[in-house]
């Protein structure tokens, strides 16, 4: 009984650790006169991209995958779809042009690596080199200096907490329902813990690998659409840290670092929140960015350690 | 149940960091009713929290003007984009501050769009707006206004160091243009003074183009300087961009050091890029900061020209700032938001260089002292500019 | 002289009490034998003694003075060596490496790692056991199952210990391997030294051992005197009651449906398979023996679609398999022989081993899972199969051995496979365990399934197959049927 109340304690430490930080945040806002309606709305705000990228690349790091290419990815997609509205000055092309650029980019790389029988890092690898320089090529041939801008105004409206909140929801509901209650989610996470077993058990892994990544890429198109809500002048180094903080959140959220069974959807969206939480306590505290990346630091490795402290005592010798 | 246990230790520990953490940095802030007893709490925009120039007008806010003034400043992180700075503004009014100071700029007419329907002040503080924009943002009633060098400014820094060097009778150049490539307009209008200056001196044009025209030929090549004659003066080598990376150190080494280079300027970073591969001899001139190292290059001969901007040249746009918190913002008689320029300390020798860097280092009497901006709050429109206008070293010290 | 000796020891994981007061101990020049089912603290209580782990409470003895060995390596240099049941070396480094491994400065001169030395003395090591075949200086990934374990015998009997701990190692060896072990055991014996052996095989330990020592549920049960060996003593003493019923199946007649499930023609594989065919019946037993590399084994995994044939072509029902999916439509099911890495994935929970392979069948319009359902396909097979486990969702990792197999049972049984490919199913697991899994065979083969049994037990393949396919360099070398007659001595005549 001891056992299980320690497995379900430790599951559920992530959602505890997110309540804490959440408490600590509000303790802070009171003792600190913080405007708590506006910061709330801003934690969301910050949160969200985020959240609907990572629990998209849940897919991919569950499977033991990396993907290094995701930033550049979105970055291209964001700014395909702004080029998109400049031409047509449809919202909703612009949306689709997103989301269909960044499912192409991820196929791409999924299907490379499936071709070449190569491990899928590698072609993301080459891939943000290519998108780099697909970057560079996009703005110099259709930009405005060094940036790519669509009118605020066009935007405008789309850019409230609620849309984006909606556009998570919808997205994630389609998570929680292909991973935890379909077959996807159980073949991903059988494939990610055990390659060999999972291929003599009938399942193939290139395929399960080419659909992982498309989900990525969904989520990773629905990011650059809001990234441009919120921000209308695309340059070079949009999307820059979302790389990073997908794989922080994804491992906040509770998500072993190697993927496999112990992958959980709902890792990324309570990591992103967290991570949220964690910033803003420390901009309260008016530490500067290198304490802040220092804690961050220290708190990741910390979360890696108990995280890999659990599997290892669950393992019984005979 | 160990790492339950450890797992629990770890939160309490936290917990236990943050709480410490925040009683120590509990500021001093008074909870008078008296709006001007209040601290008034003013976030910091920056794109850069590393180079020279950004420490030493971090430092004036923090350790001067924070030490004398009842305000609290709170800084973004390095802001990479358009998208960074919307958050970082978000952050600000979340932690209720009362206005921001911008030194970044990748969307600027964004931000001023932010501030105003967020109702928080803005001031620019490095860089201009363009004259649609501010025709644009002038009546906007958070907007504070733009002090510092305009873009004329800096293309007259970058003229006037050139011609510097051309009036000693060098002819043959090498360039490093920094941001120009990534679009950044003041490094841009600052090569094209450069090239302007080289036109008259050489009796030639910059690929047809002379003047301010040089600016639109530069924006039409990516950013790009190409080198070339230009009448009899020749620039024989530019490299640009901020790599730091081996091909890009190679190329500052191959221009610091071809025979045919006699004269290096730098529109910003002179002294990383230049200084360290050059042989003695070959004149040096950048338009940066005063700073231990820059005088120290100068003392030694590896720096010839400096055109600096002094820290304490972002305290008027302070003081415009917290005179519109206290509720007089500045305002031109038909109701428009400031618009001042500010030029640079030009030092060619190590003495006058020592001498700026002495009173820009110092946290106690820096170049504006508190006695000297208290005279600019509440002040008019006209009293700023002409406090703004007197920039020079001399002018200032009287 | 006593060498080793182990007092009242108490080990504990969590809730699970692995060893409760053991005490026991084994003489110079003595091979002691221990025996007990899967999860009775045989390799528990020898690897505390050989400082891969501590003991919760106890006292432990090596020649006469308190022994606290606080690593493996600690605990080899000072006289005390185990080859364990799992794979023991690192698969990314030379043989000579992982012979050294953790003594390499010894091998350093100057800035590098005179490496000529060290292969020099690796393939001393390796020579001196009887493995000269295997090069020094190779990648150990390139060695089989087989070369890899000898490997880490040559790395233990490097030190020359004086205690050698052997945790069911020769279940995994060919003859060849098995007989290495014996002569190192043997010398060992002769220069006064002790061996610790540890097997499922009754025979086999009966045949070694000087002494015997049988372990239930963390607890010595009782010691047996060589003059008191007898197997169903001590099969009673292991699993606390008279075995009911037969360990293998009773029948003699092998009969068959005339219905061929799966014909295979001219398969030809490398070196593995040659020229093979043959063809499997409703209702079949077929046994494949053979020495470990004759390519049964792979003959396993061509049959359900892993690994292809060069040449050649099997059906099933008729029609071609190109990969697993297509085998497990067609209603085959494969056990691998390394349970650990290739039938299940152990970081994962009964639940999820079972479903995987089976969610087709328990999905609703092939997508979507509900719960309920799940849950009732999985715990049907943790009943059918007597799988002992707190509930479905215990991680596979914490289940004994032979509750493993049964999970990877589980996963083909649940799904109603109507061929099942078993390659080497009864390895490394207890007799209770095995007698179960022969009867569930037995039934399956009456319900008209078919099963064909791979497998280095001959006893196994005599006892349980309706026809026994005898192989050898990838060839089909005779053909056996069903009699009361049949005896190890005439397929070994065949696979050597």
């Amino acid at each position: 009984m001891k056992k299980e109340l320690r497995e379900k304690l430790l599951s559920a430490a992530p959602l505890a650790g997110m309540i804490l930080l959440g408490i600590l945040f509000l303790v802070f806002a009171l003792i600190k006169d913080i405007n708590i309606p506006y910061s709330m709305k801003n934690i969301l705000n910050q949160s969200i991209i985020t959240m609907v990228v990572a629990t998209g690349a849940v897919y991919i790091y569950t499977l033991g995958a990396f993907d290094i290419s995701l930033g550049a990815s979105m970055c291209v997609s964001a700014l395909v779809g702004a080029m998109a509205y400049n031409r047509t000055g449809s919202v909703a092309v612009m949306l689709g042009v997103c989301v269909g650029c960044a499912v192409l980019i991820s196929l791409t790389s999924s299907l490379l690596a499936s071709v070449f029988n190569l491990p899928v890092f590698v072609t993301t690898i080459a891939m943000l080199s290519l998108l780099n320089a697909l970057v560079l090529v996009l703005i110099k041939a259709n930009g405005t200096g060094d940036v790519i801008q669509i009118p605020a105004e066009a935007v405008s409206k789309l850019n409230t907490v609620g849309f984006k909140l909606l556009v998570f929801l919808l997205f994630f509901g389609l998570c929680v329902l292909t991973f935890n209650f379909m077959k996807l989610g159980r073949q991903e996470k059988f494939v990610g813990g055990n390659p060999l077993c999972a291929q003599l058990s009938g399942l193939n892994a290139k395929k399960l690998s080419v659909i992982g990544f498309v989900m990525a890429g969904l989520g990773v198109g629905l990011g650059a659409f809001l990234t441009i809500t919120y921000a209308p002048t695309l340059s070079r180094n949009t999307a820059g840290s979302i790389g990073m903080d997908v794989i922080i959140s994804i491992v906040f959220g509770g998500m072993p670092v190697s993927g496999g069974a112990r992958s959980r959807i709902y890792s990324a969206a309570i990591g992103a929140l967290s991570m949220t939480l964690l910033s803003q306590i420390m901009l309260m505290l008016n530490l500067n960015s290198g304490i802040g990346q220092m804690v961050k630091a220290a708190i990741f490795i910390l979360v890696v350690f108990v995280s890999m402290l659990n599997n290892r005592k669950t393992i019984l010798p005979r | 149940m160990k790492s339950v246990k450890k797992f629990f230790a770890l939160c309490l520990s936290l917990l236990m960091v943050f709480t410490l953490t925040a009683c120590s940095q509990e500021s001093g802030g008074g909870s008078s009713d008296d709006p001007s007893q209040k601290t008034v709490k003013i976030g910091v925009l920056v794109s850069d929290t590393t180079s020279a120039e950004a420490l030493a007008f971090k430092a004036y806010y923090e350790k001067y003007i924070q030490s004398v003034y009842n305000v609290e400043f709170m800084y973004s992180d390095e802001l990479k984009d358009a998208s960074a700075e919307q958050s970082a503004i978000d952050n600000f009014i979340a932690n209720n501050c009362q206005a921001i100071i911008s030194f970044a700029s990748a969307d600027r007419p964004a931000q001023i769009e932010k501030c105003e329907s967020e109702g928080i002040y803005y001031a620019v503080a490095t860089g201009t707006l363009t004259d649609e924009q501010y025709e644009k943002y002038k009546g906007y009633a958070h907007y504070v206004g733009a002090i510092g060098p305009d873009l004329a400014a800096e293309y007259q820094a970058g003229y006037d160091m050139a011609k510097h060097f051309l009036d000693q009778g060098y002819t043959k150049f090498g360039m490093f243009t920094g941001a120009s490539v990534y679009y950044t307009e003041m490094h841009i209008y600052r090569a094209a003074g450069m090239l302007a200056a080289m036109c008259e001196a050489g009796k030639g044009t910059y690929e047809g183009a002379e003047g301010m025209a040089i600016v639109g030929k530069i924006m039409g090549e990516g950013g790009n300087v190409n080198p070339g004659k230009i009448g009899s003066v020749e620039v024989n080598g530019v490299v640009a961009g901020y790599d730091f990376d081996d091909a890009w150190y190679g190329k500052l080494t191959a221009v610091a050091n071809d025979p045919n280079v006699e004269v290096l300027l730098a529109v910003g970073s002179g002294q990383v890029a230049f200084a360290g591969f050059k042989p003695e001899g070959k004149m040096l001139g950048d338009i940066d900061c005063y700073t231990a190292d820059s005088v120290g290059l100068m003392e030694k001969g590896t720096l010839n020209y400096l055109a600096g901007k002094f820290s304490a040249s972002i305290g008027p746009v302070f003081a415009a700032t917290l005179s519109a918190v206290y509720g007089k913002p500045v305002r031109d008689n038909d109701g428009n938001a400031l618009a001042l320029s500010q030029g640079y300390w030009v030092a060619d020798n190590a003495e006058d260089a020592k001498k700026y860097y002495e009173v820009d280092s110092s946290t106690t009497e820096p170049a504006y002292t508190k006695e000297m901006l208290d005279t600019l709050i509440g002040a008019s429109y006209d009293d700023f500019a002409k406090f703004v206008a007197a920039y020079s070293f001399e002018e200032i010290q009287k | 002289m006593e060498m080793l000796e182990i007092r009242n020891m108490h080990k504990s994981f969590g809730p699970t009490i692995a060893l409760n007061d053991v005490s026991f101990s084994a003489q110079s020049g003595e091979v002691l034998g221990l025996i007990g089912e899967n999860g009775s603290g045989k390799s528990t209580a020898t690897s505390i003694y050989a400082g891969m782990q501590t003991c919760s409470s106890g006292e432990m003895f090596f020649k006469g003075e308190p022994w606290h060995p606080v690593s493996m390596n600690d605990a080899l240099k000072r006289g005390v060596g185990m080859i364990v049941q799992e794979n023991g070396t690192v698969p990314g480094i030379s043989a000579a490496e992982n012979i050294f491994l953790g003594e390499t400065q010894e091998y350093v001169s100057g800035l590098f790692v005179n490496r000529k030395k060290m292969n020099r003395d690796a393939q001393a090591a390796l020579d001196a056991i009887g493995a000269g075949h295997i090069r020094a200086e190779m990648m150990t990934g390139m060695l089989d199952f087989q070369d890899r374990k000898l490997l880490e015998i040559a790395r233990v009997m490097a030190k020359d210990p004086e205690v050698l701990v052997v945790d069911e190692t020769t279940t995994a060896l060919s003859q060849k391997g098995r007989d290495i072990i014996y002569g190192i055991m043997n010398t060992m014996r002769k220069e006064g030294k002790t061996v610790i052996f540890i097997s499922h095989d009754l025979d086999e330990i009966m045949e070694k051992c000087d002494r015997l020592t049988v372990l239930r549920d963390g607890k010595i049960i009782r010691t047996f005197e060589h003059e008191e060996f007898e197997e169903g003593a001590i099969k009673a003493a292991m699993i606390g009651r008279e075995l009911q019923g037969s360990y293998y199946r009773d029948d003699y007649d092998g009969e068959v449906s005339s219905e061929v499930v799966l014909a295979a023609e001219h398969l030809n594989h490398t070196d593995q398979l040659s020229d093979f065919s043959f063809e499997l019946h409703a209702g079949e037993i077929l046994g494949i023996g053979g020495l470990s590399h004759c390519g049964m084994h792979t003959l396993g995994k061509v049959l359900f679609g892993n690994e292809k044939a060069e040449s050649g072509s099997f059906t099933v029902h008729g029609r071609q398999i190109r990969n697993e999916a297509e085998a497990m439509k067609e209603g085959i099911g494969y056990v691998a022989k390394d349970r650990d890495t290739e039938s299940l994935c152990l970081e994962a929970s009964i639940k999820d081993n079972i479903a995987i392979a089976g969610l087709d069948k328990i999905a609703v319009h092939n997508a979507f899972i509900l719960p309920s359902r799940e849950n009732s396909y999985v715990d049907a097979q943790i009943k059918n199969l007597r799988i002992k486990c707190n509930d479905r969702n215990q991680y596979v990792s914490t289940l004994s051995g032979g509750n493993k197999q049964k999970a990877a049972f589980g996963k083909w049984t649940g799904r109603d496979s109507s061929i099942l490919i078993l390659d080497c199913p009864t390895r490394g697991v207890d007799i209770g365990v095995k007698q179960a899994m022969y009867q569930l065979m037995y039934r399956m083969k009456q319900e008209g399934k078919s099963i064909i049994l791979i497998s280095e037990e001959m006893t196994e393949l005599i006892g349980m197959s309706d026809r026994l396919l005898v192989m050898k360099d990838g060839k089909l070398q005779k053909e056996l049927f069903r009699s009361r007659q049949l005896s190890e001595a005439d397929v070994i005549e065949y696979m050597i």
